[in-house]
């Protein structure tokens, strides 16, 4: 019962699909049986009317082809204009993809779905064009004819003769939210093309006349018709599952196809899909090698194979096996398979007359289940088996020449020990040579080698002797014996010596890798992490590597190796498209296929980090051995990324806390600041209100005296505050005139003086003290901000004040005899708010004064420095330098 | 009259300057301190009837002197503090201190919380058995309160509050010595049970319980009973 709910309940999966398809753009493809049954009139009817209820459709693209009604139909309807590509020397329009993005309209309709882009467009397919429309949230509505469709290319060309060249995956219409069937009969369909209502384009007029015959329309409509309700059906299921009806959909049939490097196994994955879709079965694609031969020849091919086969909707499977009808086996027992589909070369009868061949023992296997058949001549380039390759001539040569030397060897060391060894034990000698050959050149020696020693063997060492014809049948026996030994020894040494080739590769490979992880592991900063993997990859591939990581909200280059890599417009698009899509992009990719590069995104446990560039231009693809590595090697860096990243998180809010704790230190100190003198007010205001009376006289004015004194030190803190804001604000205008420094001087010591009385200031002032120019109210302010906090630091020891003439300046110096300042804090003394006693229990301040007082000199055009310690390891000195005023400034007014 | 000796204790000279001629017009003994250490000595050694400390001290935090004392003595402690310090004050309340005065503060002010403070002090562990003020009486012996005449129905959380609250008339209760009194350790942080009950206590015994009379709410810290 239990499990009825289960199967009740909506598939999770189907809903996700549908979650999926609500964010994307909706697809509707109008599918027809040929060209000119009216495809592009039925789309832009049914635009204009939805335009006239006031949807956002634009025409990003619609062919015509000169028909009136069809162009009187585009009136009043927005379009995008085609962007001018020039190509060879042509100018050609296309549909301008950016533009459409930009405009991002609700619907846009870009007909001719199967249209293959001018060379340089940012993708090579029109449909490729279309999944980006979809993917940045817009519908599209477009349209094709059913001969395009990929798992149909070889029925149609079967049926009309004519070869379809561009090819739309059938994922592509599978995956499309609806799709519209714009049907005419054939007769109807003959009788537009005899009005000339449908174009042909030039070349294909010829094929017209063959391609428009009823018998060809018809079997073109049936497909059609076909494709349509096969997607009617699918709809209806997904919509059962969606809602979680019980239906009759599942038709529980699996099929399981079994393809190799060999060229028949293109027609038996077209084959197997329609037998898929036709049963609406989910179907399982398995390659079966008995090797890895990573990179090679076998490896692309059936990289091709699978690639075509999950466009038409399979899943793929990659496996090596030694015994293919148990591997076969024990998927098709795993995967509920109830079918299988498995091909037959014509050739291969000859291939291996001593073995069967992969179907019989399949059929000899299964008793239970289907085995579908596909027989043909193979078609396309023969598939060449990877032993039988070509190989470098030296190669060959090394390959045929070590046997005869090693046999020939061993027959002369045979012939010289002929009379002690018995020549029946020489044969031992002679797998020797085999043996040798074997591991060294591998299996083909071992072959050659085998051979030459029957042969030598016979000839020189078997009665009768120098004949290859044998006088005893005992003979006759071991020597059969011999070639059957030395074959398999050959063989088997020959393949333990390939092994521990591909071991010893595997093992640098690996040993390459965790250096390289070794030194990422010793970097934390990304710079040197970027570097380290730049400079890796450029050793192990020979080809110049770059790294874009996102700058500033733009993808920019960070590392390049060599240094000097740049890369253009086109390749930055690329990088883009790898870094938005987490896709790899540029050559080898159906992305920008034909610039230099490879992009591949650098995918951390945050998402994209940045895009790894790979330079393709002296380099041939990658082959998958390297792929892997890449891949191992991108895996590590995206790590280290990771890990760089944590540390200058990290960092970034360890300084952000101590900036915070910085701040609050500030406030807390102003807080202080102004209430301390508001609270002594405040309290010595009250207290001789309501305590008057019972308070001596002498107190009272005690009281009144700090009342004052207070009041004074608040103003002086709010002007230091207003100063400050007036410098940072930058709104202050030093009046710079010629003035009297040395009466400035004075005056600010009169000030400080009666501020505090008693406090001693040693005065020294050149007499023939030159007039300098500046501001006299901001000079007196700041010399009375040093002597104020020479007076507040000073110690016991008394204040110097000198001024005197130094060149074109004057130097004012204000020396006190406190405890000075260590050398590492007086760079700081200058910023805003620092002070160097922290807390309460400093001398009452602000932490302004100093810094108010550079602001001034600074808008006078001198400068302020602090010197410490200024005599005998005590006290600070500061110097203010003045120009002087000269008599062209005089004259300034 | 029998003179209390106050230890006024901060860094601040112009503190001092008023403090020192106010407290001592008002008829208090004045010892002062400007250090933490200073304070700590002076409290163990000239037995203080009341400590007035501003929590800046050059040498020590007064918090710390606060932990100090109260290891010791139970001498009410009046914090002096800027408004913007509230986690600081109520780190001094849970430690003990009695009561705080924002700076800046007349001398009114503090005068009366050393009154109220002294007072405390003087009343000592015994509680009282009935209290009245204002119209309003909680006899605490037949559980009852009435609000001028008329029997108050409290439910017994809100007699516990309003008991706690009158106990500590005049002073500062912090939210979490509220808490932990009437509901336990456990729930020193459910400051929003506290804001229920305080509602529904002010609806019953004020006149106007957006415009309390007997508790007044110190932003952020506390409740203060108003007796006077």
């Amino acid at each position: 019962m239990a499990d009825q709910g289960q199967k009740n309940r909506p598939d999770p999966d189907k809903l996700l699909q549908l979650a999926a398809r609500e964010t994307r753009g909706k697809l509707t493809v109008f599918l027809g049986a040929a060209p000119g049954v009216g495809k592009t009139y039925a789309m832009l009817l049914r635009a204009r009317r939805l335009k006239e209820d006031g949807a956002d459709i634009v025409i990003g693209l619609a062919e015509t082809h000169g028909r009136v009604e069809t162009a009187e139909l585009l009136d009043g309807l927005e379009g995008i204009p085609r962007k001018q590509v020039n190509y060879r020397g042509k100018v050609l329009e296309e549909f301008d993809i950016d533009a459409a993005i930009a405009r991002k309209p609700k619907i846009i309709i870009v007909d001719e779905l199967p249209h293959t882009n001018v060379p340089g467009s940012r993708h090579p397919k029109r449909y490729q064009d279309i999944e980006e429309l979809l993917w940045q949230g817009i519908d599209v509505w477009t349209a094709m004819n059913v001969q395009h469709l990929e798992s149909l290319s070889d029925v149609v060309t079967s049926i009309t003769g004519v070869t379809v060249r561009e090819i739309v995956p059938d994922i592509v219409l599978k995956r499309a939210d609806d799709v519209l069937l714009v049907d005419l009969p054939p007769a109807e369909l003959i009788a537009r093309l005899k009005e000339g209502k449908v174009y042909l384009p030039g070349n294909a007029e010829r094929a017209a006349v063959g391609f428009f015959k009823p018998a060809n329309l018809t079997a073109l409509r049936e497909l059609a018709l076909r494709r349509t309700a096969d997607r009617v059906d699918d709809q209806m299921i997904d919509l059962l599952r969606q809602n979680a009806i019980e239906g009759p959909w599942a038709t529980g049939e699996r099929l399981l196809v079994c393809v190799g490097p060999d060229s028949l196994s293109e027609k038996v994955v077209r084959t197997a899909s329609r037998l898929a879709s036709g049963l609406n079965a989910r179907w399982l694609v398995v390659s079966l090698t008995q090797t890895n031969d990573a990179g090679g020849e076998t490896s692309k091919r059936l990289d091709k194979l699978l690639d075509l086969a999950e466009r038409l909707g399979a899943e793929t499977r990659r496996v090596i096996a030694q015994d293919f009808v148990e591997e076969i086996f024990r998927i098709a027992r795993r995967e509920n398979v109830t079918q299988i589909v498995v091909g037959r070369p014509k050739s291969a009868r000859f291939a291996n007359p001593f073995r069967r061949s992969l179907p019989d023992e399949i059929i000899k296997r299964f008793t239970d289940i289907g085995v579908h058949i596909v027989t043909g001549e193979e078609q396309g380039t023969p598939y060449v088996p990877p032993s039988m390759r070509k190989r470098t001539r030296l190669e060959l040569a090394k390959a045929i020449a070590l046997p005869v030397a090693a046999t020939g060897v061993t027959t002369l060391l045979g012939l010289a020990a002929s009379d002690i060894v018995h020549a029946q034990n020489l044969s031992m000698l002679f797998l020797v040579a085999v043996i040798l050959s074997a591991m060294i050149c591998g299996r083909l020696s071992a072959v050659i080698a085998a051979g030459l020693a029957f042969v030598f063997y016979n000839f020189f060492f078997l009665e009768p002797l120098h004949d290859l014809s044998i006088a005893k049948p005992h003979q006759l026996f071991s020597l059969i014996i011999f070639l059957g030994v030395a074959l398999m020894i050959g063989d088997l040494a020959g393949r333990l010596r390939d092994q521990v080739a591909r071991s010893r590769n595997q093992a640098k490979n690996t040993q390459a890798l965790y250096e390289f992880s070794r030194k990422l592991s010793g970097t934390a900063r990304l710079d040197d992490v970027l570097i380290s993997t730049a400079t890796h990859l450029h050793s192990t591939f020979g080809t110049g590597i770059v790294i874009l990581m996102p700058y500033d909200g733009e993808l920019s280059l960070q590392t390049a190796w060599p240094p000097d890599l740049t890369l253009d417009g086109t390749d930055m698009t690329a990088v883009r498209w790898a870094y938005e899509k987490n896709e790899r992009a540029g050559s080898d990719t159906a992305t920008l296929p034909q610039i230099g590069w490879q992009f591949l995104p650098i995918l951390t446990s945050n998402g994209v980090a940045g895009v790894l560039g790979l330079s393709t231009q002296n380099r041939a693809a990658l082959g998958e051995n390297d792929d892997r590595m890449l891949t191992a090697i991108l895996d590590q860096t995206a790590i280290a990324i990771d890990r760089a990243q944590l540390v200058r998180e990290n960092a970034k809010t360890a300084a952000l806390q101590e900036s915070d704790k910085l701040h609050t230190a500030l406030f807390s100190s102003l807080s202080h600041d102004l209430k301390t003198p508001l609270a002594s007010i405040t309290g010595a205001v009250t207290t001789l209100r309501q305590l008057g009376s019972r308070i001596k006289a002498d107190t009272r004015d005690d009281l009144l005296l700090s009342i004052e004194e207070e009041a004074g030190r608040l103003n002086r803190f709010v002007a230091n505050l207003f100063d400050m804001t007036r410098i940072e604000a930058g709104t202050l205008k030093a009046n710079n005139l010629p003035v009297d420094a040395a009466e400035i001087i004075l005056s600010s010591i009169e000030r400080t003086k009666k501020l505090k009385p008693g406090i001693a200031i040693d005065t020294s002032i050149a007499p023939d003290l030159p007039m300098v120019n500046g501001d006299a109210s901001l000079l007196g302010q700041t010399l009375f901000n040093l002597l104020d906090n020479a007076t507040k630091y000073a110690g016991d020891g008394p204040i110097a004040v000198y001024a005197k003439q130094d060149g074109p300046e004057v130097a004012i110096s204000i020396t006190d005899q406190g405890r000075g300042i260590p050398p590492k804090d007086l760079d700081k003394i200058f910023d805003k708010f620092y002070r160097r006693v922290k807390g309460d229990g400093r001398a009452p301040g602000t932490g302004l004064g100093l810094s108010i007082s550079r602001g001034f000199i600074e808008s006078m055009g001198g400068t302020i420095k602090a010197e410490s310690p200024a005599i005998r390891k005590r006290g600070t000195r500061f110097i203010i330098r003045l120009p002087v005023a000269n008599s062209d400034d005089e004259a300034m007014p | 009259m029998n003179q209390h000796r106050i230890l006024v204790v901060d860094d601040e000279p112009q503190i001092q300057r008023f403090l020192n001629p106010a407290l001592t017009a008002s008829g208090y003994e004045v010892i002062l301190a400007s250090t933490g250490a200073e304070a700590e000595r002076l409290a163990a050694t000239s037995a203080p009837d009341l400590i007035i400390l501003d929590l800046g001290l050059p040498d020590k935090d007064g918090k710390e002197v606060i932990e100090t004392v109260r290891a010791f003595s139970e001498v009410p402690i009046i914090v002096l503090s800027a408004r913007d310090r509230e986690a600081e004050k109520i780190a001094s309340l849970d430690l003990g201190a009695n009561d705080y005065v924002e700076k800046p503060f007349g001398i009114g002010e503090l005068l009366a919380r050393i009154r109220t403070a002294l007072r405390q002090q003087a009343a000592g562990t015994s509680v009282p058995s009935r209290f009245e003020a204002n119209g309003l009486v909680v006899d605490m012996v037949k559980r009852i309160v009435s609000r001028n005449g008329e029997e108050v129905h409290l439910t017994r959380k809100e007699y516990q509050l309003l008991v706690h609250l009158v106990l500590h008339a005049g002073m500062v209760v912090t939210h979490r010595q509220l808490l932990a009194s009437v509901w336990g350790a456990a729930h020193v942080h459910d400051l929003q049970y506290l804001r229920v009950f305080v509602g529904q206590l002010r609806a019953k015994i004020e006149d106007d319980a957006n415009n309390p009379q007997f508790i007044r709410t110190e932003a952020g810290v506390g409740y203060r009973f108003i007796a006077e």
